[in-house]
């Protein structure tokens, strides 16, 4: 929890993964993200910080769209994944999501083995030539994960009789099994305790080698840790957004400040 | 009566309880009421108790006293003293019956002697009709018979009545501020609640029971091979009957198999499609409308078989194929009982699909799955055991439904001596265990014959049939119900 190395932090300024511009969600009367522009760059983790309620994990569920499940949800503004407006009628949010892979805040593995929850993606989106190459992913997404050596002798055992950390570190390798460009992960660690959220954590800082990452969460001390990127919310609002050692030791906003300080939130 | 001392005893506990703490009601161990209800619950527990087994004792012991009256002289050749025994009940009821009209005065009653022997048109008079003339030793016999229930219901009054009073008292004289009157309320209700569960209890034991005492008869006349395995049913009361279970027991199961085809699809797929695709308003209209299928009586789907489905499947299908035949027939049969385990299937199963959780839809979806194949692939194997257990509770329910196989299949048993093409035809008439059951034993039958036996035979075979599919059920559905978590 101490090792807060904002200040020697490298940024890798790299090309424009995301970038939203004048979004706006309503759910039913509710209007729970008002004017939120934000660019995710490649290969760079980005948190989102903010108190509950703010809209941090309702702006991450659009970037995939996953808010069209919920039928009371609107959004309107412009998402571009890769200068493509994702809203477009055009785009099948299907493929979207397998574009943008997203990790839930409670450990959901399927009832099924740990094997068939990880091969689930790659099955469904035929990324596999034969069982050799899906053996393959398997090992490599659970490698990534960080998760093999632990289950690589009961790949037959169910995922649901993993413990809390590994149930997360394998849903982890399930979305990165569908190889995504994008992972999104809303409070991968809120049901984690310290050592299997610091080896998440680990594996998220590692993932950025090839993905674009972007984390809501609750811990300041994480998103410090993890993120290059930090857009702190505040009641549907995007109050700041920017390097996150900037956030962290000079915040813009007084907003922000009273938010890391611990005064409002 | 009872009741009144109960309202009494309530009353006055609960006004003793707060006098007993100067009225102040927080200074009582339990809420007033508590004492009250004590008091009520002590006043009728032990007095009903009393009352229902005097209702019990009462016609056995009086019954033997008043039988021994009767000299064994008395008892002619072709009646028993049980019939007799009933004379005198039908005699003193009677007696009762006529001082009730005017047409007796109570002392005529207890007075009369044999030697009237207009008794008969007398008693006939205000409707009690006797088969013969009455003997001098039953008409003394009723008398005393009837002398001694008068007798005994007053004491039982009496002391029915007393034991109330006690109760009431006892929990009165205790109610006082530190007596701890919601723990024995506590109690009660937990002994209320043991003997509702165990009364459900005993009652399957004592079916299981009555079942196997006649089927024993049964297999003492009937030799227990031929009816497991005999592979013809022909009952006659002539003695020379065949009674296989088999051909009776495949066109249970067949008919079971036709209605199952037709159910489980369509019940699961209406069930997918409510939880996981219907908006809520149209959930809310069609769960509802589908559920109502269930609350049709069998005997209306029966109907709908016989005069619908049965003659549509005979002119459009069977005879267009060459096949002849009524329009009874397996098919019809199965596809009517299929219709009816619809909702049974749908809305189960529509439960079991609801409580899938949402993340594993989430998880699904969030990894680029459509919406079907995250239904097929995660929410169906989730919720599968689940489903088999509604698949198999439909399952019983089709073994057993009777009125639609008489009315859709006929009563006519499978004939497996012809030939498998016969067999498994299923436009063929055939019908199952529960309908011959019923054949079995209504009309005027021989309660001793092994034709009439052999329905208790069958039925407790079905019992087992059913029994073993629900621990089946029950075995699957805790097996792997942990996966859900």
């Amino acid at each position: 929890m101490n090792d807060m190395r904002i200040a020697e932090r490298a940024t890798h300024v790299s090309t424009r993964k995301i970038s939203a511009t004048g979004v706006q969600v309503h759910y039913g009367d509710t209007h729970a993200i008002k004017d939120v522009n934000v660019e995710i760059e490649d290969k760079t983790v980005t948190a989102f910080i903010g108190p509950s309620g703010c809209g941090k994990s309702t702006f991450l569920r659009c970037l995939n769209r996953m808010n069209d499940t919920i039928d009371i949800c609107r959004v309107s503004g412009q998402i571009l994944l890769d200068g493509e407006d994702i809203y477009d009628p055009k785009v099948d949010p299907v493929q979207l999501r397998a574009k943008v892979g997203m990790v839930f805040q409670k450990p959901n593995p399927f009832p099924k083995s740990i094997y068939d929850n990880v091969a689930y993606g790659p099955r469904i989106h035929g990324l596999a030539k034969n069982k050799a190459d899906l053996d393959d992913i398997v090992e490599k997404s659970l490698r990534r994960a960080a998760i093999w050596d632990e289950v690589k002798d009961r790949l037959d055992a169910p995922g649901t009789g993993l413990s809390g950390g590994q149930q997360q570190r394998l849903c982890i390798a399930r979305a990165v099994a569908t190889q995504p460009e994008v992972l999104l992960m809303d409070e991968p660690c809120s049901a984690l305790d310290p050592i299997a959220t610091a080896q998440v954590e680990e594996l998220i800082d590692d993932l950025r080698q090839k993905f674009s990452v972007v984390i809501v969460t609750h811990s300041m001390q994480q998103a410090a840790r993890v993120s290059q990127k930090t857009a702190f919310f505040h009641l549907g609002n995007l109050v700041e957004f920017g390097e996150t050692g900037q956030i962290f030791t000079n915040p813009i906003d007084p907003r922000t400040e009273s938010y890391i300080t611990g005064r409002i939130g | 009566m009872v009741f009144a001392v109960a309202a009494i005893g309530f009353w006055a506990a609960r006004n003793r309880a707060m006098t007993s703490a100067d009225g102040d009601s927080r200074a009582l161990h339990s809420l007033p009421n508590y004492y009250g209800t004590n008091a009520a619950l002590s006043a009728i527990v032990p007095s009903l108790a009393v009352l229902a087994l005097w209702l019990i004792m009462q016609p056995l012991l009086i019954e033997t006293s008043v039988s021994k009256l009767i000299p064994d002289a008395a008892i002619s050749e072709d009646t028993t003293r049980s019939l007799m025994m009933s004379d005198v009940r039908r005699i003193a009821h009677g007696l009762d019956t006529a001082i009730a009209e005017g047409g007796m005065t109570p002392d005529e009653a207890t007075g009369l002697r044999s030697e009237l022997t207009n008794l008969r048109e007398r008693l006939a008079s205000v409707g009690v009709a006797l088969g013969s003339d009455v003997q001098a030793e039953v008409l003394f016999a009723a008398q005393k018979y009837r002398m001694m229930t008068r007798r005994a219901s007053l004491y039982m009054m009496f002391s029915v009545l007393t034991l109330a009073m006690i109760g009431a008292a006892y929990a009165w004289s205790r109610s006082d501020k530190d007596f701890r009157a919601r723990n024995i309320v506590e109690k009660a209700v937990l002994a209320l609640l043991i003997s509702a569960a165990s009364i459900a209890i005993l009652t399957t034991l004592g079916i299981v029971m009555s079942m196997l005492f006649e089927t024993w008869n049964f297999f003492g006349q009937y030799e227990a091979t031929s009816f497991f395995f005999g592979i013809k049913w022909a009952p006659d009361f002539r003695g020379d009957s065949a009674l296989g279970i088999l051909p009776l027991l495949w066109g249970t199961l067949y008919i079971s198999l036709i209605a199952l085809v037709v159910a489980v699809p369509i019940g699961l797929f209406a069930a997918i499609y409510m939880s996981e695709y219907a908006g809520p308003g149209l959930r809310a209209v069609a769960k509802p409308l589908i559920e109502i299928l269930a609350g049709i009586p069998t005997i209306v789907y029966g109907l709908f078989a016989l005069l619908t489905v049965g003659p549509a499947l005979r002119d459009y299908f069977a005879q267009p194929l060459g096949f002849s035949g009524g329009a009874d027939s397996v098919l019809t049969a199965g596809l009517v009982m299929g219709i009816m385990l619809i909702p049974f299937v749908s809305s189960l199963s529509d439960d079991i699909i609801n409580a899938v959780p949402q993340s594993l839809r989430d998880g699904s979806l969030g990894l680029g799955a459509t919406k079907s194949e995250t239904i097929r692939q995660v929410i169906i194997p989730a919720a599968l055991p689940g489903i088999v257990g509604a698949v198999l509770l439909a399952t019983s329910r089709a073994i057993g439904e009777t009125m639609i196989v008489v009315m859709g299949a006929g009563a006519a048993a499978a004939q497996l001596d012809k030939g498998l093409l016969e067999a498994i035809n299923p436009l063929e008439a055939m019908t199952t265990v529960t309908t011959r059951i019923v054949s079995q034993l209504t009309g005027d039958t021989d309660f001793a014959a092994p034709e009439t036996l052999v329905a208790f035979a069958l039925g407790l075979t079905l019992f087992v049939i059913t029994l073993g599919l629900n621990v089946l059920a029950l075995y699957i559905v805790r097996k792997y119900r942990e996966q859900y978590e």
